[in-house]
């Protein structure tokens, strides 16, 4: 916080400017989302934009995009005129912007996703223009250009998967001519896997000319590929450096405002007592003869890549997915769960990774969304208790540290917050075996620490843990043991003390050297 | 610990101006209210006619009836359904009910109607919630069914009843107040109370919501779903009782063209068809809006011709008013 932001600004003047943010305010009601916000950027740059969840950094990146009008202030393009008003006019001044969902038809063809931007207003295109289809060789090369060789172009966009989607939607950058690209947390819902052809990507886009801006609070990444770093905080710019000139702890300590503290490193396990769950030859989907078991009080990793079965496993114990084969034992006693429901009845609760969609009702209210998975505590002879459910509900916020209201909209919360209030949810329902599939997954740094205590405090209570990830770091940090699935099967068990990240990462590829 | 000091910082907040804020908050949403405040205005001056307990009355005569089926046509939009099959329902309760058992019985002639309802009901809920059909196909069937039962049953001939008391309850007054207007607000209490108060309501919206999160959170989707479907045909079938009741007889073609005022009046009161939105005032305020305005338009012998004309522009004005006020309230949330 030393530094001062004006010299570091200053650098790179030797390249030309890109884009100037010039005091750029954006309010909503009640909220101030970015507060007198500049920023420079400039081409053949890559410049990194950091901070907390809710830090305004998105409102940042949708502004540029012309997704967003600014409140106050305004932001110029070099080599376009006008003013960036919408969608279609950052199109033309060749903005582009690959959102955190990514923007794919599910009833289109990987194709015709690819050249989704030709059905853009912008470009004098017209509505009657005619849409060709002779684009073969272009079209597989730009998805080869961003590791989608084995896709076929013909596949609806709806088979693929998250890591596949947000792939596809990067490779609109080979077919659309743009000078500003525009990550918003794009690599949120891709795994390490994709990482690397992310990675080659935006050092093409840079050696092109290109001025890249990149959302993320994940510091590995920003520092693998960023040139300067600017930390919003609270929308307000705090600062913006160099990343030569600083370290991952440095700018932690600005996004969030004070040091990071760490998590203890996991207490050891009495492997002696019952297990509390124990896993046999379970089939499905993608898993195929899994056998585990899970000590009361302990936090077990599933690791594994996109497709090794990590969720098919957690999905299935759940009842969220149907089994093919296999025994699941709670307390020595076989369970079959067949639905969620079924499983919440049994003692097992499950933490959906697709939190928008699974994870919360979107026109419920936190206390409402608390509250559904128990509502019969709540209630007699199916009338429910106001009183009760809403004493319940703030006692709920306040252990958690839920940073909304009982009556406010969970969508309206921080991700982290969101899973804070599922959690309490689940919670509620006094489970004995809690399986949280990507329990962080874009959720920031300083929220995400808490969710780790809190899935600690679960343990202490003597639950049995799965923690699903595609971390890791996180499993690492936050497990007792480790099992690492490849291809549907478990290939290693993995202790945190004595293995690395690169262990992990080269028994989840098959032992190959990543 | 740090928690009580939260609790402390945040319960101030919490009381001052509790009551005014939720009022205030209350008012906000109320358009459909105000349009019906400005178009009894409205009537109040363009005819004397209007305000007459003769004309009142008949006005909740006419409303009650199809304010039974709005109700049931709300419960079924909260789910994100929509049921076109009410109409013909309504008809075919009405004739069953003073056909079978030659209508000698008022109970037996309810039990009927409403039994005909929920098993309509429940085959329209069972193809919705189990089979994964859209509801509107599957009433659309339904209604083509009902109503062609309903013509082979009577041959076109209205049905007449033989209780001579089958006119009873639709004709009787409490107070001056008709019993069948007080049926129809009674029944409005219960559904306000089960869709706000009880569990199952609140499963009602979380389905209509959000599907995948509600069977996520043990939430029975297709039983609650089902439940629904059922519930509504009872208060169909119970409407086409009333209005046998009300007539006197089994018309044929009772009911017809139901589904639309309901679905309209559901959504005037400012229920989303996309399901999980809405309240039971709003579709009760919807059903007298339409009242009014066609009281209205018959007080001011406007040809029956545009009499349809105006009726269907007040949906599209009312359509129009409720997005202008969504839009507001998504601008207001998109907080983060």
């Amino acid at each position: 916080m030393a530094i001062e932001p004006s010299a570091a600004q200053q650098h790179a003047a030797t390249q030309p400017v890109a884009f100037e943010v010039r005091g750029v305010s954006k309010s909503y009601p009640g909220v101030k989302a970015l507060d007198a916000v500049s920023l420079t950027g400039y081409a053949g740059e890559v410049l990194a934009i950091c901070g907390a969840n809710g830090a305004g950094k998105s409102t940042l990146a949708r502004m540029l995009a012309g997704q967003e009008l600014p409140s106050d202030g305004d932001i110029r393009i070099s080599g376009y005129e006008g003013r960036i008003d919408g969608p279609a006019a950052a199109d033309d001044a060749g903005i582009l912007l690959m959102h955190q969902e990514p923007v794919i038809i599910d009833s289109f063809t990987v194709s015709e996703n690819l050249w989704l931007k030709n059905l853009s207003s912008a470009n004098k295109v017209r509505p009657w223009g005619f849409v060709s289809r002779k684009k073969t060789e272009t079209t597989l090369a730009a998805l080869r250009s961003v590791g989608l060789e084995g896709v076929s172009p013909e596949r609806l966009g709806k088979d693929l998967g998250p890591g596949l989607r947000q792939m596809l939607a990067l490779s609109r950058t080979q077919v659309n001519r743009h000078q500003i690209l525009l990550l918003d947390e794009t690599t949120a819902s891709t795994t390490e896997e994709h990482f690397k052809d992310v990675q080659s990507l935006v050092e093409r886009e840079r050696a092109a000319g290109v001025s890249v801006v990149f959302v993320s609070h994940r510091m590995p990444e920003v520092f693998a590929m960023a040139d300067r770093i600017a930390v919003l905080r609270n929308g307000k710019l705090i600062d913006v450096v160099r990343t030569v000139d600083t370290t991952p702890d440095e700018v932690m300590t600005l996004m969030i405002g004070e040091a990071v503290s760490a998590l203890e490193s996991p207490p050891s396990i009495e492997t002696t007592l019952d297990p509390i769950l124990e896993v046999t030859g379970l089939s499905s989907g993608s898993a195929t003869n899994i056998s585990f078991t899970v000590q009361p009080g302990e936090v077990l990793g599933i690791y594994g890549l996109v497709g090794s079965g990590r969720s098919s496993v957690a999905r299935s114990i759940s009842g969220n997915q149907s089994r093919d084969a296999g025994v699941v034992k709670l307390h020595g006693k076989p369970v079959h769960a067949k639905s969620p429901r079924d499983a919440v009845r049994q003692g097992i609760a499950y933490l959906t990774e697709d939190r928008r969609r699974e994870g919360f009702v979107k026109d419920f209210t936190n206390g409402e969304n608390m509250t559904l998975a128990t509502l019969q505590h709540f209630s007699t002879w199916g009338v429910i208790s106001r009183r009760r459910e809403r004493k319940r509900v703030n006692e709920l916020i306040r252990e958690y540290q839920v940073k909304g209201e009982a009556g406010v909209y969970t969508r309206t919360l921080s991700g982290g917050n969101q899973q804070k209030v599922i959690i309490a949810k689940w919670i509620e329902a006094r489970p004995e075996v809690v399986i949280l599939d990507e329990p962080t997954k874009g959720i920031d740094v300083g929220a995400r620490l808490n969710i780790y205590q809190i899935i600690r405090a679960l343990a202490r209570d003597g639950k049995g843990i799965i923690v699903v990830t595609s971390e890791a770091e996180e499993a690492l940090m936050l497990c007792n043991r480790i099992l690492v699935l490849e291809e549907g099967r478990i290939v290693g068990e993995y202790q945190p003390a004595t293995s690395t990240t690169d262990d992990l990462i080269r028994a989840s590829l098959g032992g190959e050297i990543a | 610990m740090t928690q009580t000091h939260q609790l402390a910082a945040v319960r101030p907040q919490q009381t001052r101006g509790f009551a005014w804020g939720r009022l205030g908050h209350w008012a906000k949403e109320q358009y459909p209210l105000y349009i019906l405040i400005a178009l009894l205005i409205i009537a109040g001056f363009a005819t004397d006619a209007f305000f007459t307990q003769r004309n009142l009355t008949n006005v909740i005569l006419q409303v009650s009836v199809i304010g039974i089926v709005t109700l049931a046509q709300f419960l079924v939009v909260l789910t994100g359904g929509i049921d076109i099959s009410v109409g013909s329902v309504v008809g075919l309760a009405g004739v069953l009910s003073t056909g079978l058992f030659s209508g000698a019985s008022v109970p037996v002639a309810i039990l009927v109607a409403v039994g005909v309802g929920a098993m309509v009901g429940a085959i329209n809920g069972y193809l919705v919630a189990f089979r994964g059909l859209e509801a509107f196909i599957v009433t659309l069937g339904m209604l083509a069914l009902a109503r062609g039962l309903v013509y082979a049953y009577t041959e076109g001939i209205p049905v007449i009843p033989a209780a001579e008391n089958f006119r009873s309850i639709a004709t009787s007054t409490v107070l001056g107040f008709p019993v069948i207007g007080l049926l129809w607000l009674g029944l409005a209490l219960v559904l306000a109370f089960i869709v706000r108060r009880t569990v199952f309501g609140r499963r009602i919206y979380a389905v209509g919501s959000n599907k995948e999160a509600a069977r996520a959170s043990g939430v029975p989707v297709k039983s609650t779903i089902l439940g629904v479907y059922i519930l509504a045909g009872i208060l169909v079938g119970f409407a086409g009782f009333l209005l046998a009741s009300r007539v006197g007889v089994g018309t044929p073609t009772a009911g017809s063209l139901y589904e639309l005022d309901a679905i309209a009046a559901v959504v005037i009161g400012g229920a989303s068809l996309a399901g999980g939105k809405g309240r039971v005032f709003g579709a009760v305020v919807g059903t007298l809006i339409f009242a009014v305005i066609t009281n209205l338009l018959v007080l001011l012998n406007v040809s029956t011709y545009l009499q349809d004309a105006f009726r269907g522009a007040l949906i599209l004005v009312a359509v129009v008013l409720t997005t202008v006020h969504f839009a507001k309230r998504k601008k207001a949330q998109q907080l983060v």
